[in-house]
């Protein structure tokens, strides 16, 4: 489908976006001599680059039309997004055992599918399977069961 | 010549039993997420690299690259069998494997998969040898410069041979090579877009950028697409091709091969691009074109054995030059630098063992694979069963697992969760997250090199065009480019004096 604000003008807006960020940051980034170029040499010139890019793919999609978005489907983004936070947020505290429940709960949340039934067994298996791969075998250093208060609740809770 | 006792080395390394384990285990794990549709060879990679961290670079490598070239065998299965390609090179032999599966003919149209593949596999590998050596033995007399414009020329060739948009493919490498530059200045020592995190001094970890691209950002886009799966796992009845299909398969195996082995050593090339031009090559040369389509055998053995060639040319320049050529390659240099293995010419030299080892477990594996997987192939299916739903939340568990464990750090976990978002709206943008990954790869490289070559000629730019081999790799550069983009401005003024 022909639209005028599609793909193209997204993408070109994301790159222009993100170019210009690094132009600001990168902006008194010593530049050097030419014999001996300095740190912001190469991110200049390629946040110039990226910035035209994305100008162009602006310009292309505004003059000759663009290709329509595919629709964003939220529910397995928020959940997978969530739950790979949440793990990170609560691994060292709460142990692999709550972790694994929580954070995999979630990400079912995200599969307009999920059988919870059929997933409490799966995720009794992949338990199993994770300690004996993980902490048995392989020696990580994560604990099995909670050990303490998670830092992000201390933080909010005192 | 020593080409013999290379070899020697090589299977002397390989056939040792824990590396024999591993390239058996990266075969295997191959075949399996090959049958698998929507996990690739390359999230399957990045997931396992955490785990190579307890490997012996060479058992590390060897199982990696088994990963790969199980993954185009695996890929055929379901291709044949489900029609659904479980890996993207399978997508032709979907076309004719299907149609003579459902004539009853799946049997021979596996055996002639496997064969076609193991076939290229050896002749592959044997080009790997012949040409490695002098590849090598010229890269070691490549200047700073040369450097330069061989990976400005590798990241062309793998913008124009990118599927979809390629100013979008440009700007993705632009991208990549933006955020390859993250972190501390080995140059001089100041830090560059770090936002004051001091987790990203370091850079950005090659496995977050990697599992967070290719291993979130894909489950998530094939949770929210459901997925089709026709599960008419027709009965396999006589595996043994006949005489006949062995006659019809000869000369499309050989042209598969030679063709892919040649595509495969192109940069952004690999297996896919081989099976697709190897199936129309077989098309165009058959005296029946009009029964493509509805089970010629010729349409399942050529571009089987093209990926699977192709799928293993695309280690000579990595091996040789040190320059990925796609995102398969990106994790292998990926699985390098975790062992501290800097990519390049020198590993030839500096570590034959681990170079020849690697070769020569490809041969192994393609054996292993050979026999393995057809008395398997029951079970394959049954893989099948299995439950996107579940597969997801184990591929999500193991990546979070996976980052965790390379340094115990949870910010690496927000990092991901950022790629894995950045993957997902990169799919829906219509952009290949490949050139970017590339792009990241190289960048870093490319400043030192261009540094180097800066400082060789007080300054001057111009050695980029005055040393020939600089100016014979930017020359080809501009070409391809021009090439690529020509008929496309046409095309969209066309479309635009059409409206």
């Amino acid at each position: 489908m022909r639209v005028r604000a599609g793909q193209d003008f997204a993408t070109g807006i994301l790159f222009a976006v993100i170019a210009l960020i690094a132009l600001y940051i990168g902006a008194d980034y010593p530049m050097g001599t030419p014999q001996r170029p300095g740190t912001g040499v190469l991110p200049r010139i390629l946040s110039l680059c990226l910035l035209g890019t994305g100008v162009f793919l602006i310009g292309k999609s505004i003059l000759f039309g663009d290709v329509a978005m595919e629709r964003w489907v939220w529910r397995p983004l928020s959940a997978i997004t969530i739950a790979t936070v949440l793990f990170g947020l609560i691994i060292d505290d709460l142990g692999l055992v709550i972790t694994m429940a929580l954070s995999m709960s979630i990400a079912a949340l995200g599969a307009s599918d999920t059988r919870w039934r059929e997933f409490a067994v799966f995720l009794v298996i992949m338990m199993v399977g994770s300690w004996a791969l993980f902490i048995w075998l392989l020696g990580m250093p994560i604990p099995l069961w909670p050990v303490r208060v998670p830092k992000f609740l201390t933080f909010f809770f005192g | 010549m020593d080409v013999f006792s290379n070899l020697a080395l090589g299977f002397s390394v390989a056939v040792s039993p824990i590396n024999l384990f591993w390239c058996f285990m990266g075969a295997f794990i191959g075949t399996a997420i090959g049958v698998l549709p929507g996990v690739g060879p390359v999230a399957t990679m990045a997931l396992l690299l955490p785990v190579t961290y307890f490997l012996t670079p060479e058992g590390a490598l060897i199982m990696l690259a088994g990963i790969y070239y199980g993954a185009q065998y695996g890929g055929s299965t379901t291709a044949i069998l489900v029609n659904v390609p479980g890996e993207a090179s399978s997508v032709v032999t979907a076309l004719d494997g299907y149609a003579m599966a459902r004539q009853g003919r799946a049997g021979p149209a596996l055996a002639i998969a496997a064969i076609g593949s193991f076939i290229a596999g050896c002749f592959a590998t044997v080009l790997i040898v012949i040409a490695a050596p002098p590849l090598t033995r010229m890269a070691q007399q490549f200047a700073p410069a040369d450097y330069f414009s061989l990976m400005l020329l590798g990241l062309t060739l793998a913008v124009v041979m990118a599927s979809g948009s390629i100013v979008k493919a440009i700007g993705m490498i632009f991208l990549g090579m933006l955020l390859g530059l993250v972190g501390t200045d080995v140059n001089t020592g100041n830090t560059r877009f770090t936002f004051g995190i001091s987790d990203l001094f370091d850079g950005v970890g090659f496995v977050i950028v990697a599992m967070g691209l290719f291993g979130i950002g894909e489950i998530i886009k094939n949770l929210g697409d459901p997925e089709r799966r026709d599960l008419v796992s027709s009965k396999i009845e006589g595996l043994m091709p006949t005489r006949e299909d062995l006659r019809r398969s000869a000369m499309p195996i050989a042209r598969g091969t030679i063709l892919g082995s040649f595509l495969g050593i192109l940069p952004g090339g690999g297996g896919v691009l081989g099976s697709f031009s190897s199936y129309s090559l077989e098309k165009k040369l058959s005296k029946t074109p009009e029964n493509f389509g509805k089970g010629m055998i010729e349409g399942v053995a050529g571009p089987e054995a093209a990926n699977n060639a192709a799928a293993q040319t695309s280690f000579i320049p990595m091996l040789t030059l040190g320059i990925p050529s796609n995102a398969v390659m990106a994790m292998m240099i990926g699985g390098m630098m975790i062992h501290g293995i800097v990519p390049g010419p020198q590993i030839m030299e500096q570590k034959p063992g681990l170079f020849w080892g690697m070769i020569a477990s490809m041969w192994i594996g393609n054996l292993m694979l050979l026999v393995l997987n057809l008395p398997l192939i029951g079970m394959w299916v049954k893989m099948l069963l299995v439950p996107y739903r579940l597969l997801a939340i184990a591929i999500f568990f193991f990546c979070a697992v996976g980052v965790y464990s390379l340094n115990n750090l949870n910010t690496e976990l927000y990092f991901m969760a950022f790629f894995g978002l950045l993957g997902y709206a990169f799919i829906r943008l219509g952009c290949e997250p490949a050139p970017l990954l590339l792009g990241y790869l190289l960048g870093p490289l490319m400043e030192v090199y261009m540094r180097r070559a800066m400082l060789l000629s007080r300054g001057d730019p111009m050695v980029f065009l005055e040393r020939p081999l600089s100016l014979t790799f930017l020359i080809i550069a501009a070409v391809a480019l021009i090439l690529v983009i020509l008929p496309n401005i046409r095309k969209a003024r066309q479309e635009a004096f059409q409206e």
